[in-house]
């Protein structure tokens, strides 16, 4: 009788309960899927970033950042730069590198708390969102960037080489070539507006 | 289970043993008896019995409340951060200044410099491990950052964000949840010596120490030992029921029974854990030794040491009566009582018993203060994520909530609201008026304050998000908007007529809007009408752009509202919230970048998986030119305008932008302000709309430089971006001058709209600027 109440006999069933904090974790799951799913669809949450494919690194390389210094050569503008932003934006670019692109933008949004007008911030998220596909992000923080930054050299070839991979791929194909024009001229017009 | 390696035998070496086996024995086997028969007779209620032991025990698993965080606060050389604020934050965090920082969670301040144990903390860019250094401050700002060990410099130091808010389970319970790999041996192996010694042997129940208990309480004439087992109070705690029925009794120890056919010692132990009642704060009641130990020492339950945890064994027996805070004499000797016994049991040599009872009780003198204080906030989180989750699961799943709150700005938020009103009260202005406050970042959108109440700690309507209410002038900037936009037509000193004017309404009423002095003013430049605030001027420049159009406007700028296109709409007859006053407000403070408002950055599992993330998102306005014209605009209206009481009230402050609104008949009163880094919304009024002798300047502003004067500002930057330009221009006739011409403004204007007349003085003048031109060419 006393197997009635001990463990022995009931053994089995205690195989069949996962542990305590197993179920939590697994009971997690769908719903993390779900949530995330649901998240997508509102389109005002992202899950957590996938490398980024190396064609979309390589655009970013080869279509902005390469002939931008090379159209710099001779205009350069160092902002000076506070070393926690920094700090931040080199890890910014280390994640971007891993091609973890959720982390970089993380990264950056911290580094824009800090210093929120920063142009070199805001490209670099204009240029992360490039690599996500994200075309119209990253269209609006180039022109942010553009905006509040020195609008010649380097910068200013990056932000409007950026609107125009983004143009681009958003079909806007003239927009883009006009892009493409402003780009060149970063090198030999005068910062209005000042 | 596997960490307690000391294990205590089922006997008692000191308690007595009056009978012998025989009598145990027969005892033993007609209960076991009792029991096959009761279970063999009443099967139905043994099944429902078991549905509802195991539900609940399932069940509890999952009500973890979600936990809130903070914004963490970053700290860098630069960073505008006063000694109060930094103390208040650490405070709020929970940080405990001590004379000597030698754990995580520990501060000490000493000649303007702290020193600070950061405590690690899973972020959602990764963990960040516990660091200890030494922050200098100077002149509102962080002047050096260096390790405390080896006294490297340091560029950025985040600290763990300050937990300002649980999302509760229904029940009102708080509880911390530990695993049992992670409590301190010393409670595992010391609640099994005081509580159960039998408990990894019985079945659930321990005849054996019902038994002993009921021959101890015998001889001692009163219950001063109970004999149920973990199990058994496990069973009471899920169904915390006061009543001492023999009928209640029978059912938990059937449900102990079940439960331990159903799950095994360590599950049960862990349960036990996290589930038993160890003290009451306010209305809630603090479960499991996690919470207690919060809730007592304040700290994480493995720092616990050892005469805490035997507090808080000794607790198990009656949180309540052995209350440390209320009898600390009776907790002492409860507590004593707990280390004799594990002294008695082995668990502690003598010489560690003896300087545990010596040591003081440790428990802080006051709970931290539940994380509802922030609820106002908290709710504005709630419905930024009821729109992902279903409310259960914000208060099961134990979701960790990153945040924008900053504790510090929230703590001046509120008191600027309610130190605010108290004054207009003393001023003659109604007690009963009420307020909300909206604090945000211009630039990246997150909600750094926001205020729902004059007494923000208590819980109820909360106006900054439901309160709509009519809007009045603090609309018409989109109106000058509007008219700057369009170029060929209008620029800032464009003349405009603030006459009398009369509209026919669809009913077939009349409207004829006045000014708020009854005055006409006659011709008027944008510039001025706007200033100024004129009623006229405005309702005949809305009619010149059309009503729609003013509509689409606010639409463009977030507001999603349904507002009727009424020519009254330009005077602000549309009712709307202070939070949607915000956004709108936002895409103007940031130069046209509108973001869209956020509350929650991201959101993790209880593990620090990362379930959700909520990106900034940018949409530029179009014709951004025309915002930063109209900002010079507005902070024309602090400098002469309605908001000219402002820079009195807040000391010296760089341009700030700034409109006042006033409903009809006194009954709101609005602010809205913005600088380069902030924008804040105040609004006052009465929660029954009615008359409350309250104008924007003399309530709501009022407010908001209570707010601001307490903040770190940048001035709004009026710097002109592409497309727009400022110019020298004469303030009587709008015509281009030259700088030293007389009556010469500077007027930014935007491309296209800029005057093309030119004043005598300045034709002159040009013509010698040519000159001097070629000259310094020569001259280089």
């Amino acid at each position: 009788m006393k197997n009635l109440f001990g463990k022995s006999c009931l053994k089995t069933r205690l195989h069949l309960t996962p542990a305590y904090w197993g179920k939590l974790r697994a009971g997690l799951l769908p719903a993390v899927f779900a949530l995330v799913l649901l998240g997508l669809l509102a389109g005002c949450a992202s899950g957590p970033g996938l490398p980024a494919p190396v064609e979309e690194r390589e655009e970013v390389e080869t279509r902005v950042r390469t002939p931008a210094s090379q159209d710099s050569a001779g205009v350069q503008v160092f902002p000076l730069q506070n070393p926690a932003v920094r700090e931040l934006l080199t890890g910014a670019s280390t994640a971007e590198s891993q091609g973890d692109l959720g982390q970089a933008a993380v990264l950056l949004e911290r580094a824009m708390r800090i210093q929120p007008r920063d142009p070199e911030i805001l490209q670099s998220m204009a240029e992360v969102q490039l690599q996500m596909k994200d075309y119209e992000q990253a269209l609006n923080f180039a022109v942010r960037s553009y905006d509040s930054g020195p609008r010649v050299g380097e910068i200013c070839s990056r932000n409007w080489r950026t609107i125009g991979v983004a143009r681009d791929n958003l079909g806007d194909r003239s927009g883009s070539l006009e892009a493409q024009e402003r780009a060149r001229a970063c090198m030999n017009t005068k910062p209005a507006g000042f | 289970m596997s960490k307690s390696k000391k294990r205590t035998s089922g006997r008692r070496a000191k308690a007595p043993r009056p009978a012998g086996r025989g009598w145990f024995g027969r005892v033993w086997r007609l209960a076991l008896l009792l029991a096959g028969v009761a279970l063999g007779l009443m099967l139905p209620w043994v099944l429902y019995l078991n549905h509802q032991v195991t539900t609940e025990f399932e069940g509890r698993k999952w009500d973890l409340p979600s936990r809130v965080y903070a914004r963490a606060l970053e700290l860098y050389p630069g960073a505008a951060v006063s000694p109060g604020d930094l103390e208040t934050e650490l405070e709020i965090s929970g940080y405990r200044k001590v004379d000597r920082v030698a754990l995580p969670g520990q501060y000490r301040v000493a000649g303007g410099r702290f020193e600070i144990y950061r405590r690690a903390f899973v972020f959602p860019d990764g963990g960040q491990d516990a660091k200890h250094f030494s922050v200098a401050l100077a002149g509102g700002k962080v002047s050096g950052l260096r390790e405390v060990e080896g006294g490297a410099e340091i560029s950025l130091a985040r600290l763990d964000p300050a937990e300002i808010a649980s999302i509760y389970p229904l029940a009102k319970e708080d509880r911390t949840l530990v695993r049992i790999q992670d409590a301190p041996p010393l409670l595992i192996t010391g609640l099994q010596a005081v509580e159960d010694r039998n408990f990894k042997h019985h079945p659930g129940l321990d005849l054996r120490g019902i038994a002993r208990a009921a021959l101890v309480n015998l001889k001692a004439g009163r219950a001063v030992q109970g004999g149920s087992t973990l199990t058994q109070q496990l069973v009471k705690n899920f169904f915390l029921s006061h009543e001492r029925t023999l009928w209640r009794k029978l059912n938990e120890a059937v449900m102990a029974l079940l439960l331990e056919a159903h799950y095994d010692k360590a599950e049960i132990l862990e349960a036990y854990l996290n589930e038993v009642f160890l003290g009451q704060q306010g209305a809630y009641a603090v479960h499991g030794f996690g919470r207690a130990s919060q809730f007592y020492f304040d700290q994480p339950l493995e720092r616990l040491q050892t005469p805490q945890v035997a507090l808080l064994i000794g607790l198990v027996r009656g949180a309540s009566y052995y209350n440390p805070r209320r009898h600390p004499e009776r907790a002492k000797r409860r507590r004593n009582e707990v280390l004799a016994a594990l002294e008695e049991t082995g668990l502690l040599s003598a010489a560690q018993a003896r300087s545990a009872s010596a040591a003081p009780l440790g428990v802080t003198a006051r709970p931290r203060a539940r994380g509802s204080r922030y609820h106002a906030f908290v709710q504005l989180v709630r419905g930024q994520l009821s729109q992902v989750y279903r409310e259960e699961d914000l208060k099961t799943e134990g979701l960790r909530i990153f945040t924008t709150l900053s504790p510090v700005d929230q703590e001046k938020a509120q008191a600027a609201v309610s130190a605010g009103l108290d004054d207009l009260a003393q001023r003659g202005l109604s007690p009963s008026l009420q307020g909300a406050l909206v604090l945000a970042d211009s630039s990246t959108g997150e909600i750094l304050a926001l205020v729902g109440d004059r007494y923000p700690n208590r819980a109820g309507f909360n106006r900054a998000l439901h309160a709509r209410r009519q809007v009045g002038s603090i609309i018409k900037p989109l109106v000058y908007l509007l008219a700057l936009e369009h170029t060929t037509d209008y620029n800032l000193l464009t003349r405009i007529d603030d006459s009398p004017v009369s509209l026919r309404l669809p009913n077939g009423s009349d409207w004829t809007p006045a000014n708020y002095d009854l005055k006409d003013h006659g011709e008027v430049s944008l510039l001025e009408a706007l200033v100024h605030s004129y009623n006229q001027a405005t309702v005949r420049l809305g009619l010149q752009l059309g009503a729609n159009n003013l509509v689409n406007k606010l639409v463009q700028l977030g507001v999603t509202t349904d507002v009727a296109a009424l020519p009254s709409v330009f005077l602000g007859a549309v009712e709307l919230t202070p939070l949607e006053v915000t956004q709108i407000y936002q895409s103007l403070a940031a130069g046209g970048f509108s973001v869209p408002l956020r509350s929650v950055t991201a959101v993790q599992t209880t593990q620090g998986d990362e379930l959700l993330r909520y990106p900034m998102r940018m949409l530029p306005q179009a014709r951004r030119e025309a915002i930063s014209v109209l900002t010079y605009a507005l902070t024309r209206v602090v400098t002469e305008g309605t908001a000219r009481a402002l820079p009195a009230l807040l000391g010296e402050t760089g341009p700030i932008a700034g409109k006042t609104g006033t409903t009809n008949d006194r009954r709101d009163s609005w602010f809205v302000g913005y600088t380069a880094n902030r924008v804040a919304v105040t609004w006052v009024g009465e929660d029954d709309n009615r008359p409350a002798g309250v104008t924007g300047a003399n309530a709501a502003m009022q407010l908001w430089a209570g707010l601001f004067r307490k903040l770190s500002i940048e001035p709004v930057d009026l710097r002109m971006p592409d497309g727009a330009f400022w110019l020298w221009v004469d303030a009587h006739s709008g015509k281009l001058t030259g700088e030293h011409c007389e009556a010469a403004v500077q007027m930014p204007f935007i491309d296209g709209s800029e005057p093309t007349e030119m004043t005598a003085c300045l034709a002159e003048n040009q013509d010698q600027n040519e000159k001097s031109f070629w000259k310094k060419l020569f001259e280089n």
